[in-house]
């Protein structure tokens, strides 16, 4: 166990240091631990539901659906690759050297620790807006984290065994799968259901949700019940959440650690599977990876010059896409904004599709901040094009605006219909939508112009989100004034568009000379 | 040294391997070649201990998977990978800590130098060239003097005087009463140093013989690869 320990002890070490070495990373560091400071000072200390008392059907309901999302996911992904703790520089050299598998798997849960950190920052960012929105507990936040902490540490072990299982036998991985997808369709007929009876979001989330079988219900209740906590107080569900959580962690663990222990095979392709995850994360590709391209799509490469990228991208988006450019990422803005509008307030409801266009763009913002271009400037083959680079720019995002002019149709258009928006608001949402999605686009090549290749991809999604907070401040007073002054939504809109334009024309043209070659790109 | 007997292994309903047996005796060097798609990795992985199969390997008769046989037992695999965060030297140390070794430093210094690496020895990791990494996956191997060592893919990556270097070793390894088994797709990379070619398709040893035996012959080993794998293309 000591050199697994050696390892841990050395990394942190070696990180520090680096830290150290280079001051634009320090800055960086140190601007997100004063971030990380602010988000837990405001988590803990500033007072609850002073804005709003939303009510506590909606908070389970929110918690609870959360879970159940996140426990789907990586159990599904856990069945069919296995869960893993570990790197392959873990395979190639700790799992070959003379020590016990066991203290190999220590060492992996103690990492997985370190993990939970990625968790626990982004429920600290939620933090301050539940607690703007709901009547929390004063230990609320610590409930929240609680809780996270619980889920971080409860699925990697459970997904282990479940793979461990299902692998043993032919047919079981199948089995195992359709026995999560059967219960999330349930949970999907319920809601339904129940929102045919009660026509009212918040009362069918109460009533599928806040009851004792979901409560009680084994690793997704009893995790919500500890977050649930935050708002109901130490119930008798919090207590049963808690016990029965540390009670799995702790039997899963030790169950893993006393078997006869030949989980390598078990970890290795759930270890591949995130190897080749973080190099996609490394290249810009993790908007696709993991989906298989289609095969079966008829359109053909065309385009001469730099416009052959254009082309190019649209087949890709077309390959990656469900149906023409609707893929993944149109369904999370779609939904996340229209799940938003439902459970918003009743007062924010006079500002029609506004509030809706604001999630859109926080979301795209989250999604964009990744950006598409990033695969192509790991090539070589954008670089040799013989165009100017100015043109080859152009075209080398054209294919986004595109894909974000029909999400932004798909999404204004469907929620239009919703909640019945005039249509001068539907087309000013779309053409805000697309613009705002050319700001995120630009500032992410410029932030490479200005700081290159960051070594952490996290830094560098930080800095671009902070920077594009920044730049759209005086879009967003410009707004403010204007609908304060004319009492109109679709001024508003239009002065946030209009700084948008600017502000896209502007970052173009400071950003085109990044495919002048290779090191102004990186 | 090394036994490989009725080496079996399905993932689902593929046989990726079929009642695969050989041996590599101290001494010899074995070359594992075969087409794509041939259990190649799925052999080199059960050996490395990695995965579950059916069969037995011994490594120094003793189980590949226990603490006994792993203490003599090097690996190199076929993509290098570091610790992203760990120099050069804390890889070293690390193995010389898990493989409880004494008086390691003179050994690390003298296999850094040997493949022009004894200026890195601070870098981390991630700053690391392929080649680089590599290099120091061999010296890892290395560094514990193992009995029985195992190269998947050696020569990728590597300059030419490392070749040159590895080549040299690979000699010194075997003159001291080493296994070696090296599997690659590049034949020309293994012709001076091979002692024993086991080609594999299908998942199955379809060849296996020494190199005084072919020799007597007077075929190729390039002759026998194509016409062991392509015979069985056509067979099929």
């Amino acid at each position: 166990m000591r050199s697994m320990l050696f390892i841990m002890r050395k990394h942190l070490k070696n990180i520090i240091k680096g830290v150290f070495k280079k001051p634009l990373l320090l800055i960086g560091y140190l601007f997100i631990a004063i971030f990380v400071v602010i988000m837990l000072i405001a988590a803990f200390a500033m007072p609850s539901g002073l804005i709003r008392k939303g009510s506590n059907d909606l908070y389970i309901g929110i918690v609870t659906i959360v879970f159940i999302f996140m426990y789907y996911t990586t159990f599904k992904l856990g069945i069919d690759k296995g869960s893993t703790y570990f790197r392959m520089a873990d395979v190639n050299i700790a799992f070959t050297a003379p020590i016990k598998p066991n203290h190999i798997l220590l060492y992996g849960f103690i990492k997985q620790l370190g993990g939970t950190l990625l968790f626990l920052f982004i429920a600290l960012c939620q933090i301050p807006n539940l607690k703007n929105n709901f009547d929390m507990k004063p230990y609320g936040a610590l409930m929240i984290l609680l809780a996270t902490i619980v889920y971080a540490l409860a699925y990697p072990l459970i997904s282990m065994l479940l793979y461990s299982w299902a692998t043993k036998k032919s047919g079981r991985k199948k089995l195992l799968k359709r026995v999560i997808d059967v219960f999330a369709v349930v949970i999907v007929v319920f809601v339904l259901l129940s929102l045919a009876q009660t026509r009212n979001i918040v009362d069918t989330l109460g009533a599928v949700f806040d009851n004792p079988i979901a409560k009680y219900f084994p690793i997704i209740g009893w995790t919500s019940s500890i977050a649930i906590a935050s708002i109901n107080g130490f119930t008798t569900e919090f207590w049963v959440g808690l016990f029965f959580m540390f009670a799995l962690i702790l039997g899963a663990a030790v169950t893993l650690y006393r078997m006869n222990l030949d989980y390598y095979e078990d970890v290795l392709e759930g270890t591949e599977y995130l190897e080749a995850a973080v190099k996609a994360k490394r290249e810009g590709n993790n908007i696709t990876f993991g989906i298989k391209a289609r095969e079966n799509v008829k359109q053909k490469m065309s385009g001469t010059g730099a416009s052959a990228i254009f082309h190019k991208h649209l087949l890709e988006l077309r390959k990656t896409a469900y149906v023409l450019f609707f893929d993944r990422s149109s369904v999370s803005v779609i939904i996340a904004a229209i799940v938003f509008r439902l459970v918003m307030p009743d007062e924010s409801q006079i500002l029609s599709l506004s509030m809706i266009l604001l999630f859109a763009l926080y979301m795209l913002l989250l999604l964009q901040a990744q950006g598409r271009l990033g695969s192509e400037l790991e090539k070589h083959y954008i670089f040799l094009i013989p165009a100017s680079s100015q043109e080859k720019l152009f075209f080398a995002t054209l294919g986004e605006h595109i894909k974000n002019l029909f999400d932004g149709t798909v999404l204004f258009i469907l929620s239009g219909i919703l909640f019945k928006a005039p249509i001068s608001i539907i087309v000013s949402c779309i053409i805000t939508y697309t613009l705002f999605g050319a700001v995120y686009i630009y500032t992410d090549i410029l932030s490479r112009r200005l700081f290159g290749r960051v070594h952490s991809k996290g830094l560098l999604i930080f800095l671009k989100v902070i920077v594009n907070l920044l730049i759209l401040i005086p879009g967003g007073i410009a707004a403010g004034i204007v609908v304060a002054i004319t009492e109109s939504e679709l001024l508003m809109i239009c002065a946030l568009a209009g700084w948008s334009f600017v502000l896209g024309v502007t970052l173009f043209a400071f950003s085109a000379g990044i495919l002048n070659n290779l090191e102004t790109a990186s | 040294m090394l036994k490989v007997k009725n080496l079996s292994k399905k993932y689902g309903k593929v046989l990726a391997v079929n009642k695969v047996s050989f041996e590599i005796s101290c001494g010899e060097i074995g070359v594992l070649i075969g087409p794509n798609g041939a259990g190649k990795s799925t052999t080199i992985k059960s050996i490395a201990g990695l995965l579950r199969f059916d069969g037995e390997i011994s490594i120094d008769g003793k189980p590949n998977k226990s603490i006994e046989a792993k203490r003599v037992f090097g690996y190199v695999p076929e993509s290098p990978s570091l610790y992203e965060y760990l120099s050069v030297w804390d890889h070293l140390e690390f193995v010389a800590r898990a493989y409880g070794l004494q008086d390691w430093k003179d050994t690390a210094d003298a296999l850094l130098t040997r493949f022009d690496m004894d200026d890195k020895k601070k870098k981390i990791g991630k700053d690391l060239s392929k080649g680089m990494q590599q290099k120091v996956s061999i010296c890892c191997a290395l560094l514990i003097k193992p009995r029985m060592v195992m190269f998947d893919e050696p020569m990728i990556g590597l300059d030419p005087k490392a070749i040159k270097e590895l080549k040299e070793i690979l000699i010194e390894l075997k003159n001291s009463g080493c296994a070696i088994l090296i599997s690659t797709h590049i034949l020309d990379s293994i012709a001076d140093v091979w002692d024993k070619a086991l080609i594999m398709n299908k998942g199955e040893i379809v060849f296996n013989n020494t190199r005084d035996a072919m020799a007597l012959s007077g075929e190729s080993l390039e002759h026998i690869f194509f016409s062991k794998t392509e015979e069985e293309e056509t067979e099929q």
